[in-house]
């Protein structure tokens, strides 16, 4: 019953939405303002039925109505509740329909919010919205269709992947993953429309979308950190990237929505870079679809590698719809975008902004070319072939060692043109935190010399960003006598964007940092030990206390307790363990970590005895882990307070404004950059 | 020549130079994908280059020291079998006669030196593979009560 | 619009496009089995579910493969707990329904199941027209390099893999592979029913194995 209702309200959506997309196109072009208010209202009616199926979902799974094939698949009677609810975006179909709800809310908002604005740039960017929808309703009304009755009606279901029910934080990766990967849909909208309302030669889009963007670029870096987190946590080899297709196609759209950040503040204070940003953010939109179709389609060998169905097929036609329309639109317009300014001075933040695209779009570019590459060698040359880390690696690591010099640079020198007093003042002496940092990796024993140079890069950036908050809140302290809390509150406050993305630079460089640390001086090791022997790796020691198993509902578990042992003191324990699922004969291998601030010890049982004699444990040590969950925080912190524009209240105007001369602060006409 | 000109000048050099690289980086960095019989066919091309080798574990070719780590098998495609060595304890779901993928280098000594050794899993759920009970694994050990 | 521009960037999309159509036909996971072509490996397991009238076999006797010999064989693995199994059932039973008396033998091969659920899920699913017998250590399922459940497994009339179908199979694939067999076995070996193929897949004097 519930499957039924489910599927025609998704069968109406379908309809709903393409005739939304019509007659607002239709509506448009004929001038009729009361067919383009259907259509908004046909944005809002999609979200309110694809909720009714995504919630008729919930509830079939909560209730285990194993009628309905998707609970079929994912759902049992032993899974805990909450990882019943959360399995909605475990495997394909429901993380489609999923995928549509969030559009769907998305959309709605938008739409809500910028109904009222003049121009046909919201209308076009609705039927945008409803064309990418359609494409989301047909697949959930066809291949992907989670309503599909089964009979006779299973007492029970295999349950969720195990891999996936093992950590809270696949509660958290997926949301946040679809919730970043979807709201790209609203900027591309915005492009679309603003090539097809010819308002594309004004900055407005770009102001409208901001803040979606941000919301968008904010939930896919705390995505890929989660990601990373989850991988590590869970997966038992201690590493947290391995440029995995999966991994790369949520890292190549926030290469390229991270340029456009940069790119469209010169384009609003210096009227440049107009079609290139209109690529970037058509470039994101299409990584995101390419990303998915990557994943989805089993086209490419990974070890996150949803199943193949006729799915891929229409995501190839979409793709392919999406590419063609896309490069023709802004090749069609590119005419239209005449650049109104002009590079002043190769000493200028612009100049640093086009540096960091242009490291930017190379590096999207490595992972794409990586990532396909075995497709291409397969097809040309005929051979079989992966492209390992080290490929990666040596590609990317000039390109990041680059990125994190410029992210002290970009901030330091003003817009225009810089004096040489000024560069000599801005640039100088962040050096001496650059050496620093530099003379600690050394004297720790880095050899690697991007290894050493991206810690120097690392001290070189912070303070950098560091001192631009200390130059301003200094300036307000002396102007008005703001008490220091005050100053850098009213400070932030006042210029959001700003301050905002030197915190998330902050945050990028803590992750940096966490990287290089858990790179360059991680040490592991493995042994079969008794009980009461133990292991040492790079000074941490820790012993075997026992082997054990336990029963529980879903599972059964084998573990061993390990005693981290120093100076003839127990100072932690862990226990790695292997849990076995009823319907899967591999078991799932749970990793302990134990985190300090200074990094983690990382526990994994290998292999253990039946009768409990002895087992194989893994140990690995790495420095600075934890760093990059923390880095991650703060670049979602930098994202939260850049969202929103500036304020319209005026506190004390007057001091953002006229700083100390050396300073580079926007003129108030000049908005918020 | 005009500034335009010039710009596109720079930029194509950029553009050529970044694919150069690119494709000289793919070149050197490129992991085959070979089977057993692809692998002893490239004689002594197939030596000290990182390759992954698909194929089945052949049956009662599996040999682990716990002590010392060491795991020993043979992988075949029924038409070739290569011996491997690795170090660290076989993933669970290792079975012999299950298909694999082993990373790392074929020596002269005419032993491949995996690095890496994967049996496939997916993100989706999955039917059991042929394996353990896992059962009659944990059985002993919750019979001695522990926690 | 500059449609000339356009045009030409749209033809830009041609060579992306074609390289992710090329790839549907490729399976990037795909492990070389070493099966079709070769001997199937032999089995003897104890027969659980005595399928219908013709084709039924006595619970606890013991079916070996080299037995059937000189017929086509169609082997199904399948578990209780699996749903792509419950999709190809229907076509499978019927299928087999529609061969009953042609030198073709169906065996469906329980794997990581108990019997009691197994058999809960044939009455469920309306019965199976043809026996299924155990695997209880899934040593038939290893020796057969089985990648996951439903798979099923053609043999010839030589004992030899001729097909191996990963994921639910379908009317026609059934039909092309049964038909071909069929038509390869020796002239003396196509009449007989399956009534005579399932007495000749009894081992002798064994029962209850297991």
């Amino acid at each position: 019953m519930t499957g039924l209702l489910a599927h025609d309200a998704l069968m109406v959506s379908v309809v709903v939405v393409l005739v939304g997309a019509v007659l607002g196109s239709l509506g448009i072009r004929g001038g009729r303002a009361d067919w383009v208010q259907i259509a908004f209202g046909t944005v809002y009616a999609n979200f309110v039925l694809v909720s009714l199926a995504t919630g008729a979902m919930i509830y079939a799974l909560v209730t285990h109505d194993f009628s309905i094939s998707y609970v079929a698949q994912v759902g049992s009677r032993e899974t805990p509740l909450f990882y019943t609810v959360i399995s909605l975006w475990g495997a394909l179909e429901g993380s489609i329909l999923f995928w549509a709800w969030v559009l769907g809310a998305y959309s709605t908002a938008v739409v809500w919010l910028n109904r009222k604005r003049a121009g046909n740039l919201v209308p076009w960017a609705s039927v945008t919205l409803l064309v990418v929808a359609l494409f989301f309703a047909i697949l959930l009304v066809g291949p992907a269709n989670p309503f599909k009755p089964v009979f006779p009606v299973p007492a029970d279901g295999p349950g969720p992947n195990p891999l996936l029910q093992n950590h809270i934080l696949m509660a958290v990766h997926p949301p946040l993953l679809y919730l970043g990967y979807v709201g790209m849909t609203v900027p591309f909208a915005f492009a679309v429309g603003a090539m097809f309302s010819g308002e594309v030669a004004s900055d407005d889009w770009i102001r409208i979308t901001r803040p979606y963007l941000m919301v968008a670029w904010g939930f896919l870096s705390a995505a890929i950190i989660a990601g990373m987190w989850w991988s590590y946590e869970v997966l038992g080899w201690g590493g947290y990237w391995a440029w995995d297709p999966v991994e790369n196609a949520s890292f190549m759209p926030w290469l390229v929505a991270t340029a456009f950040l940069h790119s469209a503040m010169v384009q609003e204070r210096r009227g440049m870079l107009k079609l290139w940003n209109l690529n970037l953010m058509v470039g994101t939109f299409v990584l995101t679809i390419l990303g998915t179709f990557l994943t989805r389609s089993g086209i490419l060998s990974s070890v996150h590698a949803f199943t193949e169905g006729p799915i891929g097929y229409y995501f190839l036609v979409f793709i392919a719809i999406v590419l063609v329309a896309a490069l023709v639109m802004v090749a069609g317009v590119s005419d239209k975008l005449h650049t109104t300014g002009h590079f002043d001075s190769p000493t200028s933040r612009e100049t640093a902004f086009l540096l960091n695209n242009l490291f930017l779009t190379a590096f999207m570019f490595t992972v794409l070319v990586g990532t396909l590459y075995p497709l291409l060698a397969e097809a040309l040359r005929g051979v079989k072939v992966s492209v390992g880390e080290p490929f990666f690696n040596k590609m990317t690591l000039p390109l990041i060692v680059s990125l994190l010099f410029l992210m002290g640079v970009g901030p330091a020198l003003p817009w225009g043109s810089a004096t040489k007093a000024e560069m000599k003042a801005k640039l100088l002496p962040p050096f001496s935190a650059a050496a620093v940092m530099a003379a600690i990796a050394l004297a720790v024993g880095a050899r690697n010399p991007y290894a050493v140079l991206a810690y120097a890069f690392v001290g070189y950036a912070a303070f950098a960003n560091l001192r631009e908050y200390w130059i301003g809140m200094k300036a307000r302290h002396a102007a008005h006598g703001e008490s220091w809390p005050v100053a850098l509150a009213r400070l932030v406050g006042g210029n959001r964007r700003r301050y905002g993305g030197y915190v998330a630079h902050l945050g990028v460089l803590l992750v940096a940092l966490g990287i290089a640390a858990s790179e360059s001086f991680r040490a592991e090791r493995e042994a079969t030990l008794a009980p009461g022997q133990t292991i040492t790796v790079a000074g941490h020691t820790a012993r075997l206390k026992e082997v054990w198993g336990r029963e529980e509902p879903q599972r059964a578990v084998i573990g061993a307790t390990m005693e981290v042992v120093q100076n003839g003191k127990v100072v932690a324990t862990a226990d790695p363990r292997m849990n076995f699922y009823p319907t899967q004969s591999a078991p799932v291998p749970t990793p302990q970590v134990i985190s300090s601030i200074g990094g983690d010890l990382y526990f994994n049982l290998m292999a253990f005895d039946q009768n409990g004699s002895h087992a194989t444990v893994k140990l690995i040590v790495q420095p600075l882990v934890p760093w990059i969950w923390f880095g991650g925080g703060v670049v979602v912190l930098g994202a939260i307070i850049g969202i929103f524009p500036k304020r319209r209240r005026r506190t004390a105007p007057a001091a953002v404004r006229h700083p100390v001369p050396a300073v580079a602060v926007p003129l108030p006409s000049e908005g918020e950059a | 020549m005009s500034k335009r000109n010039w710009a596109i000048l720079v930029a194509v050099i950029l553009v050529a130079t970044f694919g150069w690289l690119l494709y000289g980086g793919l070149n050197k960095n490129v992991v085959f994908f070979l089977t057993p019989k692809e692998l002893v066919a490239k004689g002594a091309n197939g030596y000290d280059v990182p390759v992954r080798l698909g194929g089945m574990v052949v049956p009662g070719s599996v040999q682990w020291n716990e002590k010392t780590l060491d795991l020993r098998f043979r992988v075949t495609d029924d038409s070739d079998t290569v011996a491997v060595h690795s170090t660290g304890a076989p993933p669970q779901m290792f079975q012999p006669g299950m298909g694999v993928v082993v990373e790392g280098k074929y020596e002269r000594a005419g032993v491949f030196q995996a690095t890496n050794l994967m049996v496939k899993h997916s993100n989706e759920y999955h039917p059991p593979r042929p394996g353990e009970k896992p059962e009659e694994m944990y059985k002993t050990l919750m019979k001695g009560g522990a926690s | 619009m500059n449609w000339k521009r356009a045009g030409i960037a749209a033809l830009a999309a041609v060579p992306i496009i074609a390289l992710f159509a090329w790839g549907f036909t490729k399976d990037p996971n795909a492990i070389p089995s070493p099966l079709p072509g070769r001997a199937a490996p032999d089995f003897s397991l104890p027969v659980f579910s005595p399928g219908q009238p013709p084709m039924t076999l006595p619970v606890g006797d013991t079916v070996r493969l080299a037995s059937l010999r000189g017929q086509v064989v169609v082997l199904n693995f399948w578990a209780s707990w699996c749903l792509s199994c419950r999709d190809e059932h229907r076509t499978l039973s019927q299928f087999a329904k529609r061969y009953a008396g042609k030198p073709v033998h169906f065996l469906g091969v329980l794997y990581n199941d108990r019997t009691a659920p197994a058999l809960q899920w044939i009455e469920e699913m309306g019965g199976q027209e043809y026996p299924s017998v155990n695997d209880p250590d899934a040593h038939t399922a290893i020796n057969y390099g089985l990648y996951g459940v439903p798979e099923t497994y053609f043999i010839d009339g030589n004992g030899r893999v001729a097909y191996k179908q990963t994921g639910p199979v379908t009317d026609a694939i059934l039909t092309r592979e049964v038909d071909s067999l069929m038509a390869a076995l020796p002239p003396s070996a196509r009449t007989g029913g399956s009534a005579d193929s399932a007495a000749a897949g009894l081992a002798p004097g064994t029962k209850g194995l297991q």
